[in-house]
């Protein structure tokens, strides 16, 4: 079931967040060994590093193959999201204080050799000024959109400034990523939402990739009963029940961007290998 | 409409007023206000969904302009100089800096590209023209205390008429918070052309824009000038945004001839 908010209050967005199953929906042994045994069948031959996430499901591995390069448009959810963190905790008194204050230690990281060749930190310390000025400002922007759509507040009920979700499918190259912005919580503790920050506005699609996300915080040992999308410039939200027939429609999703990926890895024949 | 405020000589003192005197946020005034637009869509285009009528502050006007690229490029580059200025970032080479971060900036990749393509003589006559934009734009906005929430480049991209119809726009300065009891946001739009009769409609079709995504309608809504440092500041209020309403009805019409 998908549901739909307009321009939701933080309150009416975290009551109807956590009224989801009542059940989360954990991914049975079963599922993630076929889920992993059916990736590893398409894709072990293949030892090219891939990332398959809701962006890939919604609109196919092609879309990324462009070699990836960072710009103050990649980095502001990385940095935005520590910046959402520092503020919600009441370390720093604004988002753009908070912003230079990540992306000097970001810098500092990176100057000190404790982060790997081409991590944001490193791209981000060979950076000239005003280009860490761009990212702060940028960054700074992004968690204030996610800070005006759930502000944490004494309750608890939320949270932001969370990791990603990533699941490593065993005996291949694939990763899974799961996108997270924010989770929420009901009193009852075993209603949990997870939220994902997405640009522009919800494609038909949309709710394909959400359960992919869903799935990667379950195969993750999350236990999430919705899962909710939200497009702040379009002032929507969309919230789904992560429940078993999503479980397996996620699965389902992930297999199809998994045959997508060997169909792209395959050598070139007929046409278009006389072509070649 | 109404006329405009007066011209602001400070553009920060008159978005902020006086804080005691701001009004109650109306939230059911943007519930009212998508009913309306919904309702007059419907009546309008009927139960069909495609082609997706988009609308932007440039197709409110009666006869649409194209700005040509350099004109373009012109407000890209103020456009990142006000970032950089938000950012704190004290910019002593305005050119430099905005060619710099514009090609990092991850967006307007057919701008840079079209910045690479210039040739001398136009790339000198730009270079001029930033230059003298961003003393304005420095003499206008001297600083933006963090605590306000400055945010840049804030986009809008609101589905109506299940999606028939996307209304687009994007503010390139936002102030402060929303979700307090009384109105506090204020927008910027930042326009490297002399401000026109089409400034007031931008500014309405912006602020009906924020009241749509955000729930709650902004306080005040700007538009600054950096060729002339003229700025135009309205309030927002019901009627304006029922001005707005129907600016989309119109810009509607004329985009779906029968």
């Amino acid at each position: 079931m998908v549901e739909r908010l307009c321009a939701p209050t933080r309150g009416a967005l975290l009551a109807r967040a956590v009224a989801g199953p009542r059940d989360a929906t954990c991914v049975p042994a079963g599922v993630r060994s076929q889920l992993v045994a059916r990736l590893a069948a398409r894709l072990a031959g293949d030892r090219r590093r891939h990332r398959v996430d809701s962006f890939a499901a919604e609109l196919g591995p092609a879309r990324f193959d462009a070699p990836f390069a960072w710009s103050a448009r990649v980095a502001r959810r990385p940095i935005g999201t520590s910046v959402a963190g520092l503020v919600a905790a009441g370390a720093m008194p604004d988002a753009l204080s908070a912003a230079a204050f990540e992306i000097e230690r970001l810098c500092d990281r990176a100057h000190r050799g404790l982060l790997r060749r081409g991590a944001l930190g490193a791209w981000l310390d060979a950076a000239p000024g005003a280009v860490r000025s761009l990212c702060a400002v940028e960054a700074a922007t992004w968690a204030e959109r996610l800070l005006r759509l759930v502000e944490p507040g004494p309750d608890g009920a939320i949270a932001v400034g969370i990791p990603d979700a990533w699941f490593e499918v065993p005996g291949t190259t694939v990763t899974l990523q799961g996108r997270l912005d924010a989770t929420l919580r009901g009193v009852d503790a075993g209603s949990l939402a997870l939220l994902r920050v997405r640009d522009g506005v919800p494609a038909a699609s949309a709710p394909d990739g959400l359960v992919v996300d869903a799935l990667v915080a379950s195969l993750g040992g999350q236990r999430p009963t919705r899962m909710v999308g939200a497009w702040p410039d379009a002032g929507l939200c969309l919230l789904v029940d992560f429940d078993d027939e999503a479980m397996r429609q996620a699965a389902r999703l992930v297999l199809t961007c998994a045959d997508a990926i060997a169909a792209s890895a395959a050598p070139a024949t007929g046409v278009e290998a006389i072509a070649a | 409409m109404t006329s405009p405020a007066p011209v602001a000589p400070d553009l920060l003192g008159t978005l902020r007023g006086t804080p005691a005197l701001r009004p109650y946020v109306d939230h059911g005034l943007a519930g009212g206000l998508r009913a309306w637009l919904e309702d007059g869509l419907f009546e309008r285009l009927g139960p069909r969904h495609a082609p997706i009528v988009r609308l932007t502050p440039r197709l409110l006007a009666t006869t649409p302009a194209v700005a040509p690229t350099a004109a373009r490029l012109r407000g890209a580059m103020l456009v990142q100089l006000l970032k950089l200025r938000v950012g704190g970032h004290a910019s002593s080479a305005p050119f430099d800096d905005a060619a710099l971060v514009l090609g990092a900036s991850g967006r307007d990749d057919d701008l840079v590209a079209a910045l690479g393509d210039l040739d001398a003589d136009e790339r000198a006559r730009l270079v001029a023209e930033v230059h003298a934009h961003h003393e304005v734009l420095a003499a206008t906005l001297p600083s933006l205390p963090a605590r306000w929430s400055p945010r840049c480049a804030v986009r809008y991209a609101i589905p109506l008429a299940g999606g028939a119809v996307l209304l687009r726009g994007d503010v390139d300065l936002a102030l402060g918070a929303s979700g307090g009891s009384r109105a506090c946001v204020c927008l910027v739009d930042l326009t490297t052309s002399p401000l026109s009769s089409s400034t007031d409609a931008t500014l309405a079709y912006l602020a009906l824009l924020e009241t749509l995504r955000a729930g709650e309608q902004p306080l005040r809504v700007a538009a600054l000038s950096t060729a002339d440092g003229a700025s135009m500041v309205r309030e927002v209020t019901a009627e304006l945004l029922a001005d707005a309403v129907e600016l989309v009805f119109d810009a509607v019409e004329r985009a779906t001839p029968e």
